[in-house]
């Protein structure tokens, strides 16, 4: 450290722990070879404004139909929208996602949609006979606590929702879903479960049950089946979804219109903006303390 | 956590306490040329070890602490160890050569970790380090919420302290960053650090951003008393044994060995595998051995006392390491000392521990680690197991290690004295948001003490008679480190 010309012919320092001290060096001793080792920033990826924004549509899409569910819902707890509507509504739904899913999937068989159809039908018809239960489940709760539990579960579904994949999978492709998109599904099933509570009929919260169900958990894998197909199909239906719910929101309430459309531009351009501009302080490093990676896959 | 349960090593944790005869008061530590005249017109310094990992528990550190602190006992040092209670061992113990242990009643809550608290073991501490009269606080392992509270105590009341680091850590995930975060709180202010090797210190330096010259590198040893070579009987040349001692988890590079057994056994038929340690990863092994039909040529022995270790280790001709990633690996090292040729995957410091003709190191991926395997068959019959023997008992040494710690605790004792405010800044300089947040802890933590001081004053806190071991208490030998045993 402090003995540079101490002698001549002190030998060189090595990179070794064996051997005791090493003479002529301190154990504080720093080498000039001292973090050389260390590779700064080896996986940083340069990210592109325009790709950045293109694939922030995926979000706006998916706000824009769970403000979509939420309209829906408001208009039914106003009673401004019919049960028979409703259901209709679910129908037209259910049978628009099974076209897109026929067209945009090649590996569906006639076989696979009869397997569907059959889980459909099953999990409707349990939901009618539970309706009941969910009608009176929260009837001993102020409604404030309801509304307030149900914004927060939403909150939570949009914050932990998987964006990138859709957590419900066609057959066949079947992967693990990570636990935070399996929270932000339960969130917001149990959202629809409190929101159905607050109907006065058992045909009410059926229909609203089924729509809920149907929007939440197969409206990820059909966006995720069409952004798969084609790209501008996709980027055409996030903006028709767009255009749709923002006039719906509109039409219910002014100053709610402005905080979505805030909300929007504030994820399609700001937060891609933002995310360029923070990449400049990416510091990554690794050296040979990281645990090594294996290059083969491991399976338990 | 790197942290071992099986570890090769016999050091057995003497618990029992020595008989009282042997145990004389000794002269008051404020004469500096003591009676046992074993330290001449050097400084005596009185250490408090502090760790969560201590014996009855097992693993490197542990090992660590209790080789070092009988070293420095030797030195002529008082040294005590802190650490939390485990079971039904709460209170003070003694282990060979009147090592006191402190277990204070503090029940680990995670991974034989103390309830991190930040203030919750400041009377103790400040109790036992008033009793004992310590001049210098050494914590061990970033991942012991004790020591860093023992650190953070021992700055606020004033004592100079030292850290060791025993483990490597990453960069890139919510753990390493939080741990790091961590780190550099206990280190913004510690007097001198210690890492095991070289790639460690490098590790250190840029996790706890300390100047580089205060971190010191003061490797490991092994007692070469415990692992000799098997006695000179004529090895059957015929049949080449691999030794595998580790525990049997992802980062112990257990999955590399599922890919690595079958093809050395398909590429040599006279080489057998002996596996000891148990751990998630034995299933998978046992399935590789099932499907490849290798029943007979691999055998699992399950968790190894460490007593056993070297009598599994002389069974082998060659020590294969398989880690993801290792600070320091005493393992080679016992392996080495055993008269094994160790074949082990280069990460982290492990390229540091022994010279290149005593290893044969690999990349960790089942191609070179064959490779690897291939060259240390080739070369296994230059090896002398008692040549390998002397080399290891050359290179490493506790004594040794000793010696350069007391260099370390030194240099620590010369650091200047600093006062609240000027070591506030140190702590304000870690960051925007977490300096702020130091400061606030050490603030707090100062004025506890004050308070403390009130409530009770170091006078009224009766201070140990200190005892030294009787002439001719096996002071004089130089490898009798381990213990009796106790178990």
């Amino acid at each position: 450290m402090d003995r540079e010309n101490s002698s001549p012919t002190r030998p060189k320092w090595r990179k070794v722990a064996y051997g005791g001290m090493q003479p002529g060096y301190d154990d504080n001793y720093t080498d000039d070879s001292f973090l050389e080792g260390m590779v700064t920033n080896a996986n940083v990826v340069k990210r592109d404004l325009m790709k950045v924004m293109r694939d922030s549509v995926s979000i706006s899409q998916y706000l824009c139909i769970v403000v979509l569910v939420g309209v829906v819902w408001t208009y039914t707890l106003n009673s401004s929208l019919s049960e028979k509507s409703l259901l209709l509504i679910d129908a037209s739904l259910l049978m628009s996602g099974f076209v897109i899913l026929l067209l945009t999937e090649k590996m569906l068989s006639l076989n696979q949609l009869l397997h569907y159809l059959a889980n459909v039908a099953f999990f409707t018809s349990e939901l009618y006979v539970l309706a009941p239960i969910y009608r009176t489940l929260t009837t001993s709760i102020s409604s404030d606590s309801i509304w307030a539990v149900t914004v927060s579960l939403m909150i939570i579904h949009l914050f932990l929702h998987d964006y990138a994949r859709s957590t419900v999978h066609a057959s066949g492709t079947w992967k693990n879903p990570t636990l935070t998109s399996c929270i932000s599904l339960n969130a917001s099933i149990v959202a629809s479960v409190f929101v159905a509570s607050r109907l006065p009929s058992s045909g009410y919260v059926f229909a609203i049950m089924l729509f809920s169900l149907v929007i939440f958990l197969f409206a990820p894998l059909v966006t995720h089946c069409i952004k798969k197909r084609s790209f501008c199909l996709h980027l055409l239906f996030s903006f028709v979804l767009m255009a749709v719910s923002l006039a719906f929101v509109y039409k219910l309430h002014r100053v709610l219109f402005f905080m979505f459309l805030v909300l929007l531009v504030f994820v399609s351009v700001v937060c891609p903006y933002w995310l360029i501009r923070i990449q400049e302080y990416k510091f990554e490093i690794n050296g040979p303390w990281d645990e090594a990676k294996l290059c083969f896959d491991v399976t338990d | 956590m790197s942290r071992k349960n099986l570890s090769p090593s016999t050091l057995k944790p003497p618990s029992n306490l020595p008989p009282r005869s042997t145990v004389a008061p000794a002269p008051p530590p404020s004469q500096p040329g003591n009676a046992d005249g074993l330290m001449g017109d050097r400084e005596r310094h009185r250490i408090l070890m502090v760790c969560d990992f201590f014996y009855p528990n097992f693993g490197g550190v542990e090992s660590h602490i209790y080789c070092l602190s009988q070293c420095l006992l030797k030195l002529g040092h008082k040294v005590v160890v802190l650490t939390h209670a485990y079971g039904n061992r709460s209170g003070v113990r003694y282990m060979t050569h009147g090592l006191r242990v402190y277990y204070i009643p503090w029940r680990p809550f995670l991974m034989q970790n103390a309830l991190p608290t930040f203030y919750g073991t400041l009377p103790i501490m400040r109790t036992i380090l008033v009793r004992e009269k310590i001049t210098l606080v050494h914590g061990h392992s970033a991942f012991s919420t004790l020591c860093h509270e023992a650190l953070m105590h021992a700055r606020t009341m004033g004592y100079k302290v030292v850290f060791t680091d025993h483990s490597l850590y990453g960069f890139a995930d919510v753990g390493s960053i939080h741990m790091n975060k961590v780190l550099q709180f206990t280190l913004a202010d510690v007097s001198q650090a210690i890492c095991v090797s070289h790639t460690s210190k490098e590790n250190t330096v840029l996790r706890s951003g300390l100047p580089p010259e205060k971190v010191y590198v003061v490797p490991n040893a092994v007692d070469t008393a415990m692992f000799t070579p098997a006695p000179e009987i004529p090895r059957s040349n015929d049949e080449i044994v691999i030794v595998v001692v580790s525990r049997l988890v992802y980062r112990k590079g257990a999955d590399l060995l599922v890919e690595v057994i079958p093809e050395v056994c398909r590429l040599y038929p006279h080489v057998r595998f002996v596996v000891g340690g148990d751990g998630p990863k034995r299933v998978r092994l046992e399935e590789m051995r099932e499907k490849h039909f290798l029943q007979d040529r691999v055998e699992m022995l399950g968790a190894i006392p460490h007593s056993r270790v070297r009598s599994v280790l002389i069974s082998g001709h060659i020590f294969l390491n398989s880690s993801l990633t290792e600070a320091f690996c005493i393992a080679i090292l016992e392996a080495a000392s055993c008269g094994l040729l160790t074949v082990s995957t280069r990460v982290g410091g492990v390229p540091e521990v022994l010279p290149d003709d005593m290893v044969v190191l690999a990349e960790p991926d089942p191609v070179d680690l064959v490779r690897a395997i291939k060259k240390a068959i080739t070369i296994l019959p230059t090896i002398d197991p008692q040549d390998m023997h002397k080399r290891v008992k050359k290179l490493y040494d506790w004594h040794d290690v000793a010696r350069r710690t007391e260099i370390v605790y030194d240099r620590a004792m010369k650091c200047p004295n600093q006062n609240l405010l000027e070591r506030l800044g140190r702590y304000l300089s870690c960051g925007s948001w977490a300096g702020k947040l130091f400061c606030l802890v050490m603030i707090i933590d100062f004025l506890l003490f004050c308070l403390l001081q009130l409530v009770q004053p170091a006078n009224d806190i009766e201070e140990v008679p200190d005892m030294v071991m009787a002439l001719g208490e096996g002071s004089s030998a130089g490898d009798d480190i381990p213990g009796q045993s106790s178990r």
